[in-house]
């Protein structure tokens, strides 16, 4: 199994840049997803790695093949680079039937008649669906489609598997069992894979490592405990879970410890970092929400921040709580596992739970809004 | 559940060994796409450029351009106006083309409202009845017309027995722009129904919650939606009139009145010995004319496109009740039909039947088939008949297949002249019939062994063909866009090329779409002749042609039974294709 190397890729539409110097290497038989909000440049990436799109400037290999490389002038074509894709929209050639969708690959290969077969039956087998293999596009539920679709990616064998939000058009529910029944096919096949999502969920659980995009450009690369534990940038922790975020300003700094006076309520908060700070320099303090503890009043806790709140909602979410507690002027989403908690409350959170990002960097104005009151 | 026959894993398919990606061949590095691009593009220039430089080339030339040693001048120009009297011509049609436009408008705006959002009985059988110009040529309504409400026809001789004059004169620029109004009206109203059938129903539910009547809704909130298609429309109709040779021809002649088009019929055929200078110059002036009206056209529709494909919203529109004012509309609309195209094709039906056609007569004592039988004791005329059909299903099929190429590039290629073959495609709407006439004529006479082509049916093939390419691209295009991406795309990554990909994929897709374009471009050819003026010998001329040469020498019974003749052929190549492509897509 190969693996892929995108160098230097720039893609321009016009005016517009659309990816802006995408770097990254992806070994062999990884799973590996490209993940960031819409319109980010995600499928232009993988598109260029397809040889669907011509990229501004850069170079991609495969198993050290140029496939493109714009200081060469070198391109070799969609049709001969033997990837596997699967689109958002399936793309099953509603004319035919499965067999036949199967078939064309095997047939532009000039596959025998046995190779065909043994081919055709072994993908099906493998996507469950060898039972229709007459049936018409239009006779599959969308689940079965998106099967049909990888089967047909799959029977010639290809290097590399490309996946465009295959489970995007799937129900809720379907999603999730397909996320679990793609890792399984994956693993067992051990066949390199680059995925594309927007749902970070899903990246999460089925990459061996994400590359989060924003804007055409790479914020972070990493195992998905990396992106979630550890987040490059403000905008990367917002976009990957949910978290909350206070803006401050630095007080001093010892030790690895930042002591950060807060904006909305003037708390002085501990707070693990290695940055390298003025005091007096703005800084975004980010939490997650189950990094975060709920205590009464009354009980006695420590803590390197122990802060002061009252709880503004409760709402059950399906075995546990979360809590609207009252900072300041913001608003702090807590994940808690206990459900009797009223009134004034501690705040209670290590050092180490919180991060600290330089700047006053809230992911968005509208999200902010939300999270302010009145003081 | 779905997914739990999937929980067993089989032996993997990446335990196979991969199959490796064809290897296509190249020629001078490049792909036999990249090929087939580039062919269609030069093809598509050439055809397009062919009869327009030889055209420019004339008009700044002081003898004709297969004379020796010409100069080159821009005396033409001058000539063009002191000699020719061409500022008259540009007169009558600015005359002419504005008030076909008016009229036109008159005729479809109300018509669209009417049909599409207002209660009307017999409203579908009323909206298909707009399909009739389709079929029908624009020198056959003429004849008809001529029939019925000409200085003799049918109608006219009734009044004058009843009031002793006849209160209208057929042979103006008002009686032309009458006629052609009636013939071009159904292409506004096509443009206008569809922007109110598209348009969002809500905003009407908003003024009915709000205690608006029927009329009020109609004039408050209709018929604002109908600006774009009104814009777009009048441009279009516009520059037909500016282009049209039939009407003009067949009433200016009589009476001395030209337009563009029939300024050059004259100059150009008529004279015993024809100014080519003035010829050229007349040709590149008009041109100048129509393609900034197309151009015009073409930057409406890219706006106005916006405003009619508001798409995805199934709410059909609830039905405006006009209460017995709904029976003036339906008057109204049957009596355009009935006397603006029924009875005119009927009247000129019937009088293939007869002998004399006059209320004078009973027409029913001299009923008989001699008109058609002198039609079929000339061999010309017989032949013109053949050579009609010949043209016809030759270049319904060439036409199409480049139509189907030159979409292919221009909408799904990577090709760097994709947007240039698509304006070459477009830009033969701009090209009056009679231009490409002229222009190929002289393009032949100028090409190095080009000479065996002048006069024969290839001439008259390629002529028409170039007339009707607009049509088949943008019969086709559409097809096209209704087909994702995505599908070419995942041919492309299962190994075949741009050119496979159109192969297995593609054409099976789009052969709905590519039979229907073969049945509109057969019966736009079928109507054509202007080109032919110039182009066709004495063996190749066409059944529109003939006709004329029937007319003018005053044979008019036989015109009447070619039209027929026409007329039948057309509907019985449509019915059977139809039935064709019924039986194929059921498939
Ligand atoms: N063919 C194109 N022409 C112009 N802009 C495009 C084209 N394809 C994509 N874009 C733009 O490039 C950006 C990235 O698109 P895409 O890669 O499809 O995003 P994603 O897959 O991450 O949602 C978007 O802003 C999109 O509008
Ligand atoms: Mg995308």
């Amino acid at each position: 199994m190969p693996e892929v190397k995108v160098s230097g890729l720039h893609k321009k539409f016009g005016d517009v840049t659309v990816l802006n110097d995408i770097n990254f290497t992806i070994r062999e038989g990884e799973f590996f997803t490209l993940l960031g909000p819409s319109g980010c440049g995600k499928s232009t990436t993988l598109n260029c790695i397809a040889g669907l799109e011509t990229p501004s400037s850069g170079a991609i290999t495969v198993d050290g093949v140029p496939f493109v490389d714009t200081h060469k002038k070198l391109y070799v074509p969609t049709e001969e680079r033997n990837l596997g894709m699967v689109f958002q929209s399936y793309a099953l050639w509603p004319h035919m039937s499965v067999e036949a969708n199967l078939v064309m690959p095997l047939a532009i290969r000039k596959a025998s008649k046995e190779e065909k077969s043994v081919r055709i039956h072994e993908a099906l087998e493998t996507v469950g669906l060898s039972h229709l293999k007459d049936r018409y596009p239009h006779q599959l539920s969308g689940g079965q489609q998106q099967r049909v679709a990888l089967a047909r990616a799959l029977v010639y064998s290809p290097s590399v598997l490309l996946l465009d939000e295959p489970l995007s058009n799937l129900d809720a529910k379907l999603r999730e069992q397909s996320r679990a029944w793609l890792k399984r096919l994956q693993v067992e096949l051990g066949i390199t894979t680059v995925y594309v999502t927007h749902d970070q969920d899903e990246a999460l659980s089925l990459s061996d490592r994400i590359a989060v995009m924003f804007d055409g450009q790479m914020a972070q690369i990493g195992t998905p405990a990396e992106i979630y534990e550890k987040p490059a940038t403000a905008a990367v922790a917002a976009f990957v879970g949910s978290c909350n975020f206070f803006t401050g300003r630095l007080e001093g700094h010892h030790g690895g410890i930042a002591l950060v006076r807060l904006d909305n309520s003037g708390i002085l908060v501990k707070v693990a970092s290695a940055l390298t700070l003025d005091k007096g320099d703005a800084v975004t303090v980010a939490v997650r929400p189950e990094r975060l503890s709920i205590t009464s009043r009354t009980a006695d806790v420590t803590g390197a921040n122990v802060l002061e709140t009252t709880v503004l909602t409760r709402s059950y979410v399906g075995s546990r709580y979360e809590y609207g507690l009252k900072l300041g002027t913001n608003v702090v989403q807590v994940i808690s596992p206990s459900g009797d908690l009223d009134g004034a409350v501690r705040l209670v959170f290590e050092a180490e739970d919180a991060l600290l990002y330089a700047g006053s960097s809230v992911p968005s104005a509208e999200a902010a809004e939300l999270m302010t009151v009145a003081s | 559940m779905t997914t739990t026959s999937t929980d067993k894993i089989v032996r993997p398919t990446a335990g196979r060994s991969a199959l490796p990606a064809p290897k296509y061949p190249r020629v001078f590095g490049v792909g036999r796409g990249r090929l087939v691009q580039y062919g269609v593009f030069i093809l598509l220039a050439l055809f397009v450029l062919a009869p327009i430089v030889p055209i420019l080339y004339q008009s700044f030339r002081d003898r004709p351009l297969y004379e020796a040693g010409g100069i080159l001048t821009a005396d033409n120009y001058g000539k063009l106006f002191t000699d020719a009297g061409f500022g008259q011509v540009i007169l009558n049609t600015a005359i002419f083309a504005f008030g076909t436009t008016v009229l036109t408008l008159l005729i479809a705006i109300p018509m669209a409202v009417l049909v599409v959002r207002t209660r009307l009985p017999f409203g579908r059988l009323l909206g298909l009845s707009m399909q009739w110009p389709f079929f029908i040529s624009s020198l056959i309504l003429g004849f008809g017309w001529i029939t019925l409400y000409g200085p003799a026809g049918f109608v006219s001789v009734q009044f004058r027995q009843l009031l002793g004059f006849v209160p209208w004169n057929l042979y103006s620029l008002g009686g032309m722009a009458v006629t052609e109004a009636v013939g071009l009206a159904p292409i506004a109203y096509v443009f206008c129904a569809n922007a109110l059938r598209q348009s969002d129903a809500s905003l009407e539910s908003a003024a009915r919650v709000c205690g608006a009547g029927p009329l009020r809704i109609l004039f408050q909130v209709v018929v604002p939606m109908l600006r774009p298609p009104i814009v777009y429309s009048s441009i279009l109709i516009f520059s037909m009139s500016l282009e049209t040779l039939s009407v003009p021809l067949l009433y200016g002649t009589p009476v001395r009145i030209e337009v563009f088009s029939t300024f050059l019929y004259t100059n150009g055929l008529q004279s015993i010995s024809p100014d080519y200078g003035i010829l050229g110059a007349a040709s590149t002036l008009i041109l100048a004319v129509t393609i900034g009206t197309v151009a015009i056209q073409a930057k409406v529709l890219k706006n106005a496109q916006r405003f009619i494909s508001v798409r995805g919203k199934a709410t059909r529109p609830r039905l405006l009740d006009l209460g017995w004012i709904r029976w003036i509309a339906v008057v109204a609309i049957v009596i355009y039909i009935i006397f603006g195209a029924l009875l005119p094709i009927l009247g000129l039906i019937f009088r293939s039947f007869t002998m004399i056609f006059t209320p004078l007569q009973n027409p029913f004592e001299s009923l008989t088939l001699s008109n058609y039988e002198r039609v079929f004791t000339f061999p010309v005329y017989v032949q013109s008949i053949t050579n009609s059909i010949v043209v016809a299903v030759v270049g319904a099929i060439l036409v199409s297949v480049l139509a189907l190429l030159a979409v292919l590039v221009a909408r799904r290629s990577p090709f760097k002249f994709a947007r240039s073959v698509e304006y070459l495609a477009l830009a033969p709407q701009a090209m009056p019939g009679i231009i490409v006439g002229i222009g190929f004529f002289w393009a032949f006479a100028l090409t190095p062994g080009g000479g065996w082509i002048q006069g024969t049916l290839v001439a008259v093939i390629i002529a028409f063909g170039l007339r009707a390419l607009p049509t088949a691209f943008g019969s086709i295009a559409p097809a096209i866009m209704q087909i994702g991406n995505e599908l070419d795309n995942a041919a492309r990554t299962s190994g075949a090329d741009w050119f496979g990909t159109f192969f297995r994929i593609l054409r099976t897709l789009l052969r709905p779409a590519f039979v229907g374009a073969i049945i509109l471009v057969f019966v736009t050819m079928m109507k054509e002749y202007s080109a032919a003026l110039f182009l066709s010998s004495a063996n190749t001329g066409v059944i529109g042609t003939t006709m004329l040469d029937l007319w003018v020498q005053g044979n008019t019974g036989s015109v009447a039974s070619l039209a027929t003749i026409q007329i039948a052929i057309t509907a019985v190549f449509v019915a059977v294709a139809s039935l064709f492509m019924k039986g194929h897509t059921d498939a």
